[in-house]
């Protein structure tokens, strides 16, 4: 409790970190954008735009005992008292102090920070010295500021084992193989680290690894997400996804190609292809729902979806009345609903995939093609050919945006799809800027309008998501909302700094997770500092590494590869790695006949891919994710929380893709005859966490192992199923002492050190 | 004071952080009592806006939409209109279901099943639910649900969530974040699914999901065929005492690890492998029915032997209670009469009526109804009018929102009341409506919660479970 006393205290209200929030939260409600609901003809939201609340004495700058606000909020008066007595957000004592001091200084006010565009702010100062010794780059500049003006200082560097592990996994998802690290440990260059991230920038994982967040966004699944969720195939959009980012698409291109590039002039097929971005939503199916009713929830999907990803705004408050806290109406949002309305889309449709669609080949089926091609020295003649016609016939169609039907759009009186109103055509809100005289009113238009330079908010919100991949957390904390109602960002000017940096390099995504991975701040070690603890808990100033939990996808992925069972393949259909029996079965319903068999687990590669690549059924996400707060992809979602339970203890220490991992590490260590126990257990530590045990470390290993090799000599059978259980290639030592190991192998992949990054 | 409430896991974060250093952080975490999720469960109660009636609730949710008019809701006048038309001015222009709107024709369909008055109170049953109903007085029925969905996937997720559309807590997973666990080795909120139904509709992991809550509040299913919870049991081979030994390695090295670099989330995985470990004794003793006297495993039929069935998860449900689960939520598919409606509800309610009515009286006998809340019902209701072809002895009937019925039982709620009346086509309501979010809100409050007080911020906004409805009904509460 001191400490937030102490910051109160420490000096100047700043109008949008401190006072905004609170009006916003409490306020707003009544007193904001929407029209309808304001009370008394008074709002807070416009301050800093307008300001003709200070004629009528609400706000007397200077005279916080004079203005009316601050009589209200103290009052206890039921007549007078704001906010009402039965209101569900009350203030604090706190939160009036603050309101107070800032009338009394002057009670400055600006626009909410995200709508004012980002300046290139100068970083600060470089004088100090301490500054220059740590700093690596800019970001550090900046970072070391706060730290320094809150009184904290940075930790040191981490040592380079971790580092390598670090920027692996937050890179590629997945640790360095032993090879790789130990190329760069033994790299004395200058550029060593430089080298190393080249390495991992360029690997095909990158893409993998970094598809899994925009898979959340997408709302990606392998099923239609209603009722009977049936099957849908949109793989070839997943696989175009992580070609875009391996690529290193800009990201203004990325944005008017998976939002219109069926617009785009000479369209390719993959242009049109990276448009099943907005396909992904959920299609209704069940008998007797209304055309109608759910394609326009289709339609506010996407411009929902859309609100989200590029301008972090919850378009989703204004649909049945003005939002309350933003500056967007009502109107607005069906405005920008225009943009959305022109695809030939079913409302209800039964089956797998509805149009539009789009059959392109994959790389493998076009290589084959052309070979046929060349062989036969004929093209479109030769489609009559069987061969050919099994290779076209393979060729998966997926689901893409089309602008075929001129509908008009209504503005629907309380978002109900029956009750159209007033009629609106396609238009950006207000209170950002217009869309150029040229831009055609469409989806690329619109596209085109969210990467201008003069948005205030898409670089903002995508580099905050850049950050995010590297500490867990955005500078703003609510990655999914830039405005009146989340959290302000952590360190503003960074934040600016790094979306005009992404401008300024032709939104190169590349250079901005260098950047990132390069600084000072993101190669700190992640020990705690008690001081440092006790002043910044969640670490938001940033003193030490965010260690933290890996997602669900990294721990799968990361236990299959240190043993050696990770199958590595870019691309391709969905597959079914082994899950508890009888899940589908449990839940699933009798209208469809998609599902009659059941989950029907692969065999060979398919147990053994990426996550990513795991089929996704909505209403039933595959438990190895959903236990680790994946999301069911329902909707849109740019934030996963990060949980610590007994059912993900139990999953880790029993699923059989873990023992499997376990005992493969087992079996690797114990091939080599002549190796000693201590020997195979530093072995077998190295390959799980990348580092050798200490002294400490070994010791436990050693009694662990005794422990088991005991257990496992008083119970051999117990030995023999757990060794031998599906398993060939056992090595030629005792049983008991092969289980021994496989025991070590499942400690340590339940280590609290393997299961996080650090 | 007028507060939010706090979800107790964050609180409780926020308490540690403030207090500061690690040695800080380890005293207090010693301090609080927790369950097997890292929430305080030392006073669970503190939450509460005003005492609570009920501890715990019992959904026992009926999937599909029972037919109101075949089983509570008595309308001998139909009998008159056999198969003439639904009058327009009963329809009223209400939307139809695109299965029935394009039919020529809405020709009434009586109930072909008996009605009586049960009970002191004389509330009417159909001869479908001969258990239920000889618990007439211990019912409070109402009769006058209604709801804005038509089809059952929105449908269920407004029953559920409050809300039509994905992405919303349910109502187990809201009452968990509100009320936290009164239990050290279960979770607070847990979701039994009749198994072997494959007719009816799917059920989906969102109805007793966390929404956008912290995902530590879903629901934790408990099933019947395999692990009870999902990886259970130890891999052939792991007998428990190695088991044990694996954990006790595990958190040795972790307390190094805890030690060197101080990150009190280490010192929460310790705990959680500990909790881990003695969930795989205290789930097995849960389940496992064999100390149940066989006078209350008759009472509830048959089939309770047979995991997975109604009648098992029905007991299932009294042992959690027992237990302090403060949320049991079950799903019993089946009930979507389209069709022959009279052949296939019957069978419906044999599986389901006598192991309803023994959970009643089996929460009786041992004092719970006294702070048990039960809730019994569906999505929606169901039409008058016959969809497909009405003969003497068969009918089937379309999805109905505009009214249906509910029954509840227990904590708080007056027994022997029958609520809300409908017009002589159980069509509209005449009198006491109630909403879904008016239900909701009246459940929370039976359990000591002001429904506007339960939020929780999410894209800006205070989310609450009857989003900005809800009127508690003060009619049915004691």
């Amino acid at each position: 409790m001191l400490i937030l006393v102490a910051s109160v205290a420490r000096g100047e209200v700043s109008f949008s970190r401190d006072v905004r929030p609170i009006l916003s939260d409490a306020c707003f409600q009544c007193h904001g954008a929407d029209q309808s609901s304001r009370q008394a003809n008074l709002r807070f939201d416009q301050l800093g735009v307008h300001s003709e609340i200070a004629q009528e004495a609400v706000i007397v700058a200077g005279n916080s005992a004079a203005s009316e606000l601050i009589v209200r909020i103290t009052s206890t008066d039921p007549d007078i008292q704001m906010p009402p007595e039965d209101f569900e957000r009350q203030l604090t004592a706190a939160e009036i102090r603050t309101l107070r001091d800032w009338i009394d200084q002057g009670a400055l006010s600006t626009r909410h920070w995200s709508f004012v565009p980002p300046s290139v702010s100068r970083s600060p100062l470089k004088t100090r010295q301490s500054t220059q010794d740590w700093a690596i780059n800019t970001i550090d500049h900046f970072v070391f500021d706060k730290l320094a003006s809150n009184g904290l200082s940075p930790s040191p560097l981490v040592d380079h084992e971790t580092l390598a592990r670090r920027a692996a996994l937050t890179l590629t998802g997945l640790p360095p193989s032993p090879e790789t690290l130990n190329a760069f440990l033994s790299d004395n260059s200058v550029n060593a680290y430089d080298r190393y991230l080249d390495l991992l920038m360029t690997s095909t994982r990158y893409g993998e690894h970094l598809a899994t967040i925009w898979l959340d966004l997408a709302r990606y699944a392998d099923t239609d997400g209603y009722q009977d969720d049936e099957p849908r195939i949109m793989w070839r959009w997943r696989d175009w996804l992580i070609d875009a980012i391996n690529r290193g698409m800009p990201f203004d291109q990325f944005t008017r190609e998976v939002l219109a590039g069926d617009l785009l002039s000479n369209a390719t097929p993959t242009q049109i292809l990276a448009t099943g971005f907005h396909r992904n939503h959920r299609t209704n199916g069940e008998g007797g729902s209304i055309e109608e009713e759910f394609r326009l929830a289709y339609v506010s999907d996407c411009l929902e979806t859309t609100g989200t990803v590029w301008l972090g705004l919850t378009l989703g408050c204004a649909k049945c009345h003005d939002h309350k806290y933003d500056p967007i109406s009502q109107r607005e949002y069906f405005q920008l609903f225009d943009f959305f309305n022109k695809t030939p889309e079913k409302g209800v449709y039964r089956g797998n995939n509805s149009p539009p669609l789009l059959k392109v080949p994959t790389a493998l089926q076009r290589r084959k093609l052309e070979m046929r091609n060349l062989s036969d020295g004929t093209s479109a003649d030769s489609r009559s050919l069987p061969q050919t016609t099994s290779i076209e016939a393979a060729i998966p169609d997926t689901m893409v945006m089309a602008d075929g039907v001129n509908r008009t759009t209504f503005i629907l009186e309380r978002g109900q799809y029956d009750q159209p109103g007033e009629k609106v055509r396609a238009e950006v809100p207000k209170s950002l800027p217009p869309l150029s005289p040229h831009t055609p009113r469409n989806r690329l238009g619109l596209a085109q309008w969210l990467v201008d330079a003069r948005n205030p908010l898409t670089a903002r919100v995508e580099v905050n998501r850049i950050w995010a991949v590297h500490f867990g957390t955005g500078l703003v904390r609510t990655a999914e909302d830039f405005g009146s109602q989340g959290e302000p960002p952590s360190h503003p000017e960074l934040l600016d700094w790094l979306a005009t940096e992404l401008i300024r390099h032709d939104w190169d995504v590349k250079k901005i997770h260098r950047l990132i991975v390069t600084s000072a701040t993101y190669r700190q070690a992640a020990a705690v500092r008690d001081a440092a603890f006790t002043a910044d808990p969640e670490n938001r100033w940033l003193w030490r590494f965010p260690r933290r939990r890996l997602a669900a996808e990294q721990l799968r992925d990361q236990a299959l590869f240190v043993s050696g069972l990770l199958v590595e393949q870019l691309g391709g259909p969905s597959v079914k790695p082994r899950q508890p029996e009888g899940l589908w079965d449990e839940l699933a319903g009798g209208s469809s006949n998609a599902y009659k068999d059941g989950y029907q687990v692969d065999h060979g590669a398919g147990l053994y891919r990426r996550s990513l690549y795991t089929f996704w059924r909505r209403t039933i996400p595959p438990p190895s994710m959903a236990t680790f707060d994946a999301p069911s992809r329902e909707s849109c979602t740019a934030r996963r929380d990060r949980t610590n339970t007994p059912l993900q203890a139990l999953s880790l220490l029993n699923d059989t893709t873990y023992l499997e991992a376990a005992k493969q590490l087992a079996i690797s260590t114990t091939q080599a005859n002549t190796a000693t126990r201590d020997d195979r257990l530093r072995t077998i530590f190295r390959r799980a966490l990348l580092r050798s045990p200490t002294q400490e470390e070994l010791s436990l290993l050693q009694r662990s192992y005794i422990t088991l090799k005991q257990a496992f000599e008083g119970d051999v059978d117990s030995a023999n199923k757990l060794v031998t259980a599906g398993q060939t290639g056992v090595p030629p030592i005792a049983v008991t002492d092969l289980a021994a190991y496989v025991g070590i192998g499942n400690i340590l992949l339940n280590l609290d050190e393997f299961l996080v990054v650090e | 004071m007028h507060h939010q409430i706090p979800s107790p896991s964050y609180d409780r974060r926020r308490l540690l952080t403030h207090c500061g250093s690690v040695t800080a952080l380890a005293a207090i975490s010693s301090l609080l009592k927790q369950d097997s999720f890292g929430r305080p469960i030392e006073h669970p109660n503190d939450a509460t806006h005003h005492t609570p009636r009920a501890k715990r609730i019992i959904y026992l949710c009926q999937s599909g939409a029972p037919s109101q008019l075949d089983l509570f809701d008595y309308k001998p006048m139909t009998r008159k209109y056999q198969g003439t038309d639904l009058p327009e001015s009963v329809r009223r222009g209400q939307r139809l279901t695109t299965m029935t709107s394009k039919q020529a024709a809405f020709p009434i369909a009586a109930s072909t099943f008996k009605f009586a008055q049960h009970g002191r109170c004389g509330a009417w049953f159909s001869e479908l639910l001969p258990h239920m109903a000889s618990l007439a007085d211990d019912w409070c029925v109402i009769r006058s649900m209604h709801t804005e969905a038509i089809n059952h996937d929105p449908a269920i997720t407004l029953l559920q969530t409050g809300f039509q559309q994905p992405g919303r807590p349910s109502m187990g997973a809201w009452v968990d974040y509100g009320l936290g666990s009164e239990n050290h080795d279960l979770p607070a909120f847990v979701a039994l699914v009749s198994a072997n139904i494959r007719t009816g509709q799917p059920l989906y992991s969102r109805l007793w999901g966390s929404g956008f809550l912290p995902s530590i509040h879903q629901g934790v299913r408990l099933r019947s065929v395999g692990d009870p919870v999902l990886h259970l049991s130890n891999p052939t081979g792991i007998t428990a005492q190695v088991r044990g030994n694996i954990i006790r390695e595990i958190n040795a090295l972790n307390h190094v690890q805890s030690r060197d670099l101080g990150d009190p989330e280490i010192e929460t995985r310790i705990r959680q492998y500990e909790m881990a470990f003695r969930m795989q004794t205290s789930v097995p003793d849960l389940v496992n029915l064999e100390d149940e006297p066989e006078h209350v495993l008759a009472a509830y039929g048959s089939d309770v032997n047979q995991p997975g069935t109604y009648a098992a998860n029905c007991l299932l449900a009294r042992r959690l209670a027992e237990r302090g689960v403060r949320f049991i939520q079950l799903f019993h598919r089946g009930w979507d009469q389209h069709l022959n409606l009279p052949r296939d509800l019957r069978r419906q309610c044999q599986s389901t009526d006598q192991p309803t009515a023994a959970l009643i009286r089996d929460l009786k006998q041992r004092g719970m109804l006294d702070d048990t809340l039960v809730i019994w019902g569906g999505e929606f209701g169901r039409t008058v009018y016959c969809q497909g072809e009405l003969t003497a002895d068969n009918y089937g009937r379309d999805h109905h929102p505009r009214c249906f019925t509910m029954l509840l039982a227990g904590a708080g709620v007056k027994a022997g009341l029958t609520y809300g009346e409908t017009d002589a086509f159980s069509y509209n309501i005449l009198s006491n409506p109630v909403h879904i979010h008016d239900l909701n809100a009246t459940v929370l409050h039976c359990l000591g919660i002001d429904h506007h007080r339960l939020t929780f911020k999410f894209q800006g906004r205070h989310h609450r479970l009857t989003d900005v409805h809800g009127n508690i009904l003060h009619d049915l509460l004691t």
